[in-house]
C-alpha cells in the first residue's frame, strides 16, 4: 500500500476546475494503464463535474466510467462516488477533503496538495491519517506531461 | 442569380495550383465560379465535393475500386454523377432504397444533365413488382366477383391512371400501391408472368423499361435488382441490367446484407402448396386418367401443413440446426421428402403430355434438390434458418460470407467500381465493409461533413438513466426527457430499437404530454413525415425504418432521442451467419460484427438531425453503456464531433440559445 501526493502549483486551489481537470488527466492515465479506479469526490455535484470532464474528453482519451447510483450491470473501469464504499479496487483517486477510512482497501492512492492554504491544511491532515494507517507515502510535483506509471 | 465572387483572386489561383496534383478535370466544375455554380441555383462549392469528384474520375480512368465515406452535406451525389457522365462511358448506378432511386432519377440526374448538356439516353429500372401488369389488371376485370366495392373502385382509378402513363411505375400511384389487397392484383411475379405468350407483351411496362435500360448509357437501379441480375447472369439465363464500364453504389453500406440474401437460397411451404394446386389442376384438366397424381399431391400438401404445425408459435424465426434434432422434426423431414419423391415419380409418367404437368415436374425437381441441400444443416459455410408466418414456413440457407464471390464478380467485369455512403467507416476504418464484400485492394477516401457539429449540435447520455431492463423504463424516460422535449417544443424523433418499446413510449408520451404523437404503423411512412412537418411541434415515435434515409431539413426536426444502442438481436439470422463466419476465421464476433454494425446504425440514426449548414439540434442516447463500457469509445468515435454533455440542463440551455 502506498499513497502518492501530487503537489499542485500555487494557483490551483482545492475545489477548482483546474484541479478537477488535472485529476481527470490522471484518471485517464491510470485507466489506460489497465487499472480499476475508484474516484472519491466531495459531493454529488463534484462527482458530476468529474463525470462531465471525462465525458467531454477527446475520443482518443475516452475513459469508460460510471457515477455511484448508476449501477451498471457490469462494473465500469472507473467509478466515481461521493461516499466511501466497501469495495476493493486497485487504485483510489481521492478528491475529497478528508481521507476515507477505507483507504487501506486500495493498492495505491493518488491524492493532491492544492495551492491554497486551506487546501494545503486539509491535505496535511489526510497525509497524517494515511501514515497512521501504515500507508507508505511519497510526494511529487504535478506536471501535465506524460508520466510513466510503472 | 448572382454568381458568388471570390474576393481575392490571387489566393484563389494559388489554392488551385497547390492542389493541382490531386484534383482532376471534373473538380473544376465544382469551383465557386465553375459550371455548376453558374448553372445550378443555390449551388455552394465545397472542397470535399471536389476531392470526391477527383477520386471518382481517377477511379473511372484506371478501372479501379474506390470506397468513399462522404459525411452528410458533402454533396456526394453530384460528386459522383458529374465525373460519371463526363467520362462518356456506360454507367450503372445502384441505390439502397427506392426513395433515393426516384430522387436520383427525377431530381439530381436531370439537374446535372442540364448543367453539362449531357445528351445520351438515361433510364430508370426497378424490379418486376414495381410495374403495373396490364394482363393481370385486365384479367382481374373479367373475374372481379368477390372483391370489396372499395377494391373495385380503386381498380377503376388504377386503370384510368395506367391509360395515360408511360412508365407504369406503381409508386406514382401513392399509398394505394402499397395495400396488400391490391398490390398482387396489379403486378406480376416470375411465376405468373406469361412472358412472350402474353397478349400485352408489346405494351408491357416491364419489357419496355428493360429495353430502355439495355439501350441507355446510364441506368439507375437498386441493390436488390443489381444482385438479382448478378445471380441471373451467373446462372446463364439472360440479364436484366446491361454490362457497364462504371458501377456506382450509393447507400453502399446496405449492399453486404442484400448480397447475402441473394446468394442464399430458400424454399417455402407456399411454393410447395402452389405446386400441389397446379398438379391437381393438371389432373382435372388434361391428365384426368391419372388419379394417382391427385392423391400424391394431396398427400404432400398434408405433410407440408403438418410440418408448419410442428413449428410452434405464430411468427418466428430461428436456427434450423437445433430444431431438426428434435424428434418431431426428425420424423417429419423424411416423410415430406418421401412425398415429394412419390409425386415426382408419378409426374414423370405423365411427361410430355401437357405443358402444365411438365412445368410442375421441373419445379418439383428444383424443390427437391433445394430441399436436400437445406436439410444438410451440418454442412459448414452456411447458416440454416427458418421463418414462419401464421400459415406458412420458409427454410433458408444463407452463405456466411459472400466476399469471395463478390470479389470474383469485380475481377470478371473490366470496370470501375465505386462504393459510397454517409456511413461506410467505423472509427475511421473501412475494414468492416471490406471484410464483407472483399474489395481488399480498393482505394479508400474518408470525407468529413462540412458542417460544424461542435457548434450546431449537442450530444447527451443523461445521468442516472433507468436500467435497460427496468419494467417502468418508458415512464421513467418520459419523466426524465419531457423537460427537454418541452424546451425544444416537440420537433423530436424518438427512435426505438424494438416495436414493443415504440408502442410503450408512444402510449406514455400521449398520456404525459400535449404534443401530437405520431407513431410508426399508424400511418404510412410518407404520411407520417408529412404530418410531422406540417404539425411543427410533434413527436414521432418509430423504429428501424426511420433510422435511415429520412431527410427533414431545418428546425422541424431538432431533437433525436434514441432508446438504446442499436445492437442487432442475437437471433437475427443474418447476424448469426456473420458471427459464425467470424468465429471460423478466428475472430471475435462481438468486436468484429455486433459492434461495428451497431456503430453504423447509430451513426445513421444520429445523421437524421443535421441536414444543413443552418440546422441546430440535440441528440440523446438513453443507453448508459455508451459511457460505462469500454466499447463506448468506438461509438463516440464513429459519431460526428458533436459537443458532449451528460447534463440535461446543459442541453436545455443549448436549445434556448438556438431560439
Amino acid at each position: 500500500m502506498n499513497a502518492k501526493f501530487y503537489i499542485m502549483s500555487g494557483s490551483v486551489s482545492a475545489d477548482s476546475s483546474e484541479l478537477d481537470e488535472a485529476a481527470c488527466q490522471i484518471i485517464s492515465r491510470h485507466y489506460r494503464n489497465g487499472e480499476k479506479v475508484f474516484v472519491l469526490a466531495n459531493s454529488q455535484q463534484h462527482a458530476e463535474r468529474i463525470d462531465e470532464i471525462l465525458w467531454r474528453f477527446d475520443t482518443a482519451q475516452f475513459v469508460p466510467h460510471s457515477l455511484s447510483g448508476e449501477n451498471p450491470q457490469q462494473a465500469s473501469p472507473v467509478e466515481i462516488a461521493w461516499q466511501p464504499v466497501n469495495a476493493r479496487r486497485q487504485t483510489l483517486i481521492n478528491l475529497a477533503s478528508s481521507a476515507p477510512n477505507t483507504a487501506t482497501y486500495y493498492q495505491q492512492i493518488i491524492d493532491f496538495v492544492p495551492g491554497d492554504e486551506a487546501g494545503k491544511k486539509q491535505a496535511r491532515d489526510r497525509y497524517r491519517l494515511y501514515r497512521q494507517m501504515g500507508i507508505q507515502l511519497e510526494t511529487l510535483t504535478y506536471n501535465d506531461e506524460f508520466e510513466d506509471l510503472s | 442569380m448572382p454568381v458568388s465572387s471570390t474576393p481575392n483572386s490571387t489566393s484563389f489561383e494559388s489554392s488551385q495550383q497547390e492542389s493541382q496534383s490531386s484534383l482532376k478535370a471534373s473538380a473544376a466544375y465544382f469551383e465557386s465560379k465553375g459550371t455548376l455554380a453558374q448553372r445550378i441555383d443555390g449551388f455552394a462549392p465545397r472542397s470535399q465535393q471536389q476531392d470526391m469528384a477527383s477520386a471518382v474520375e481517377q477511379c473511372i480512368e484506371s478501372q479501379a475500386t474506390l470506397l468513399v465515406e462522404a459525411g452528410t452535406g458533402t454533396g456526394k451525389t453530384f460528386a459522383y454523377l458529374l465525373p460519371a457522365l463526363l467520362s462518356g462511358k456506360k454507367v450503372v448506378i445502384s441505390t439502397g432504397s427506392k426513395a433515393l432511386q426516384d430522387q436520383l432519377f427525377q431530381k439530381d440526374l436531370p439537374t446535372v444533365q442540364a448543367a453539362i448538356d449531357y445528351a445520351m439516353p438515361v433510364a430508370l429500372l426497378k424490379g418486376r413488382s414495381n410495374y403495373l401488369c396490364i394482363e393481370r389488371v385486365n384479367s382481374f376485370a373479367h373475374r372481379s366477383g368477390g372483391q370489396s366495392p372499395q377494391v373495385l373502385a380503386e381498380l377503376v382509378k388504377i386503370k384510368a391512371w395506367s391509360a395515360g402513363n408511360r412508365s407504369g411505375d406503381i409508386s406514382e400511384l401513392g399509398p394505394i400501391a402499397e395495400r396488400a389487397d391490391i398490390f398482387p392484383l396489379i403486378t406480376s411475379t416470375n411465376d405468373n408472368c406469361l412472358g412472350r405468350e402474353c397478349a400485352n407483351y408489346d405494351d408491357c411496362y416491364l419489357v419496355k423499361a428493360r429495353s430502355r435500360a439495355m439501350e441507355a448509357q446510364l441506368v439507375v437501379v437498386n441493390h436488390h435488382l443489381f444482385m438479382a441480375d448478378m445471380v441471373v447472369k451467373e446462372s446463364g439465363f439472360g440479364e436484366l441490367i446491361p454490362e457497364a464500364e462504371v458501377y456506382l453504389f450509393d447507400e453502399a453500406h446496405q449492399l453486404p446484407d442484400i448480397a447475402i440474401q441473394y446468394f442464399g437460397q430458400s424454399l417455402s411451404s407456399r411454393q410447395i402448396l402452389d405446386l400441389c394446386n397446379d398438379v391437381e389442376l393438371a389432373y382435372r384438366t388434361e391428365l384426368y386418367d391419372m388419379a394417382q397424381l391427385a392423391k400424391a399431391a394431396k398427400k404432400l400438401s398434408l405433410s407440408v401443413r403438418d410440418f408448419r404445425v410442428a413449428f410452434e408459435g405464430e411468427r418466428d424465426r430461428g436456427d434450423l440446426r437445433p430444431l431438426f434434432k428434435r424428434p418431431k422434426f426428425a420424423q417429419q423431414l423424411p416423410s415430406i421428402r418421401e412425398d415429394m419423391g412419390f409425386l415426382q415419380s408419378v409426374l414423370k409418367l405423365a411427361l410430355s403430355r401437357c405443358e402444365l404437368g411438365d412445368s410442375c415436374y421441373e419445379r418439383l425437381c428444383k424443390f427437391i434438390s433445394l430441399f436436400d441441400k437445406i436439410v444438410q444443416v451440418n454442412a459448414s459455410g452456411n447458416s440454416y434458418w427458418y421463418e414462419t408466418t401464421r400459415i406458412h414456413f420458409t427454410l433458408h440457407l444463407t452463405p456466411l460470407n459472400v466476399s469471395e464471390r463478390f470479389d470474383q464478380e469485380l475481377e470478371q467485369r473490366k470496370a470501375a467500381w465505386i462504393f459510397t455512403s454517409a456511413t461506410l467507416a467505423v472509427n475511421g476504418g473501412f475494414e468492416h465493409f471490406q471484410n464483407q464484400l472483399g474489395l481488399a485492394s480498393a482505394t479508400t477516401l474518408l470525407l468529413d461533413s462540412p458542417f460544424d457539429y461542435a457548434q450546431q449540435s449537442m450530444f447527451c447520455v443523461p445521468r442516472y438513466l433507468p436500467q435497460l431492463r427496468d419494467p417502468k423504463i418508458d415512464q421513467k424516460l418520459a419523466d426524465m426527457l419531457l423537460p427537454v422535449i418541452e424546451a425544444n417544443q416537440g420537433r423530436c424523433f424518438f427512435l426505438c430499437t424494438s416495436h414493443s418499446m415504440t408502442q410503450k413510449m408512444a402510449a406514455v408520451l400521449r398520456e404525459k404530454s400535449n404534443f401530437t404523437i405520431l407513431v410508426q404503423g399508424e400511418a404510412a411512412k410518407g404520411e407520417l413525415l408529412e404530418s410531422f412537418i406540417e404539425d411543427g411541434n410533434a413527436i414521432l415515435v418509430a423504429t428501424s425504418s426511420f433510422w435511415e434515409g429520412v431527410d427533414v431539413r431545418g428546425q422541424a426536426l431538432s431533437c433525436v432521442i434514441i432508446d438504446k444502442l442499436p445492437f442487432s438481436a442475437p437471433d437475427d439470422p443474418m447476424l448469426v451467419a456473420k458471427s459464425e463466419d467470424c468465429k471460423m476465421r478466428g475472430g471475435d464476433p462481438f468486436a468484429q460484427v455486433y459492434l461495428p454494425e451497431a456503430a453504423i446504425a447509430l451513426k445513421q440514426g444520429v445523421g437524421r438531425l443535421i441536414r444543413d449548414h443552418t440546422d441546430r439540434g440535440v441528440v440523446i442516447v438513453c443507453d448508459p453503456r455508451m459511457v460505462h463500457r469500454d466499447y463506448g469509445e468506438l461509438f463516440v468515435a464513429s459519431l460526428p464531433p458533436m459537443k458532449r454533455t451528460r447534463d440535461l440542463q446543459q442541453l436545455i440551455k443549448f436549445i434556448h440559445e438556438s431560439d
